[in-house]
């Protein structure tokens, strides 16, 4: 050893030191060339261009016919079976003795029929639900591979091909509205149609919507419906304590509806 | 150098270059490109084809029944409402909507009196009571539900 010895040992120390050095600085410049894109000017102005999509509904004038859930199941390719929704309807029925009934027979498919007799009912209303598309999305959060993701456009979506079907999105979502794809083996839910609404579509729930109950548009344009409905409306989200900060809102939300 | 430092820098060296390269492999193309999932995968949900075509599509061909339908209480109802494409249809209508029977059920999806639909601007009706034995078209044009038929 001696002399030679200490040599190879700092030899040795020096390269690795320099890989070391090597892989930690090439760790740290990839995140600074994303941030150095980030804050330039062009990506900024582009992300304002880009719309932020969000839906109203309007308890008061949804009259639970279904149109949405049976469209939405033709639209995207859902499985028939009163088990699979991306939207659905439920009504809700306030008995005189503050008992809350909760039914969504298939989904509200076929109109909604009333089950309680009009003298035990102190109140009753629907309520149309589907993805309310979080900004803090629990389901995001919760994916381990990526797979489901918030689109710059704010819209939540599933990969379908990078999905390894764990269904921890599932009972992450606070708000039931994801279920898992019987034909793909892979998470489902509302993605606000968007193959359609990229193309400049509403989507198909809103298409066909007899009253106007679901209003469709940018949160970003001052002059679309959806802003109007704000505007004009006292409007609530889904459990708000759970800071989810969802972009569908609801006009009329009682108390009672979970 | 000495062997041994040279066999434990060799070996060092290919376990970096597996670890990159096997990680290359793994990740698909524009993985973290916008954020912690697949770039592409917002084209792929893009991609399909939307079956409701809209009010203006089935104007194009059906401008009469169109008009009469503007005209009265059923303007706000888009056609695709009560006629939905077919599940198997593709980007043209040739094999559009099936001609929707008027069965009681079905207009009672929307008419049928209900405690949460009062109010709403959705006439309400005991259909047992209103029909008689007759079904609703009989009466009713769907399209002009105040146009009576005698």
């Amino acid at each position: 050893m001696g002399t030679n010895g200490m040599n190879n040992r700092r030899k040795f120390f020096k390269a690795s030191a320099a890989l070391i050095g090597g892989t930690i600085a090439m760790s740290i410049m990839k995140p600074l060339g994303l941030m150095a894109q980030t804050d330039s000017d062009d990506n900024t102005q582009e992300k304002d261009k880009l719309p932020l999509w969000g839906m109203g509904v309007d308890i008061e004038k949804c009259v639970g016919c279904g149109k949405c859930a049976e469209a939405c199941k033709i639209e995207n390719n859902v499985p028939k079976e009163p088990f699979y929704f991306r939207t659905w309807i439920e009504q809700y029925t306030v008995k005189n003795d503050g008992e809350v009934k909760i039914e969504s027979p298939n989904g509200g498919i076929g109109g909604l029929k009333q089950s309680v007799p009009d003298k035990d009912i102190f109140k009753s209303f629907m309520v149309p639900k589907l993805c309310n598309h979080c900004t803090n999305a629990p389901c995001v959060q919760a994916c381990p591979v990526g797979a489901t993701y918030i689109s710059p456009e704010g819209v939540v979506l599933v990969d379908d091909s990078y999905c390894i079907g764990c269904s921890y999105c599932i009972q992450a979502c606070p708000y039931g509205a994801r279920f898992m794809n019987p034909v793909t083996k892979v998470a489902d839910k509302c993605t606000f149609c968007y193959h359609r609404i990229s193309e400049g579509l509403q989507p198909a729930c809103v298409e066909v919507c007899p009253t106007d109950a679901r209003i469709f548009g940018d949160l970003h344009d001052k002059k679309s419906d959806l802003v109007k409905f704000l505007q004009k409306n006292p409007t609530e989200v889904l459990k708000p304590h759970l800071n989810t900060k969802s972009r569908v809102f609801y006009n009329g939300l009682s108390s009672e509806v979970r | 150098m000495s062997k041994i430092i040279f066999r434990l820098l060799l070996s060092f060296i290919v376990f970096v270059t597996a670890f990159i390269a096997i990680r290359q492999l793994v990740i698909p193309e524009s993985f973290g490109k916008l954020g912690h999932y697949r770039a592409n995968s917002i084209e792929d949900n893009k991609a399909r084809v939307p079956f409701y075509k809209g009010t203006e599509k089935c104007a194009s061909c059906h401008q009469d029944i169109y008009d009469l339908q503007f005209s009265d209480l059923h303007s706000e109802i888009s056609c695709e409402s009560c006629h939905p494409p077919k599940i198997d249809a593709n980007t043209e209508c040739k094999i559009m909507p099936p001609k929707v029977e008027g069965t009681i059920e079905f207009c009672a999806q929307c008419h049928k009196m209900n405690a949460g639909r009062v109010d709403k601007g959705v006439p309400q009706l005991d259909i047992e009571e209103h029909k008689g034995d007759q079904n609703c078209i009989e009466c009713h044009n769907p399209h002009a539900p105040w146009e009576l038929t005698e």
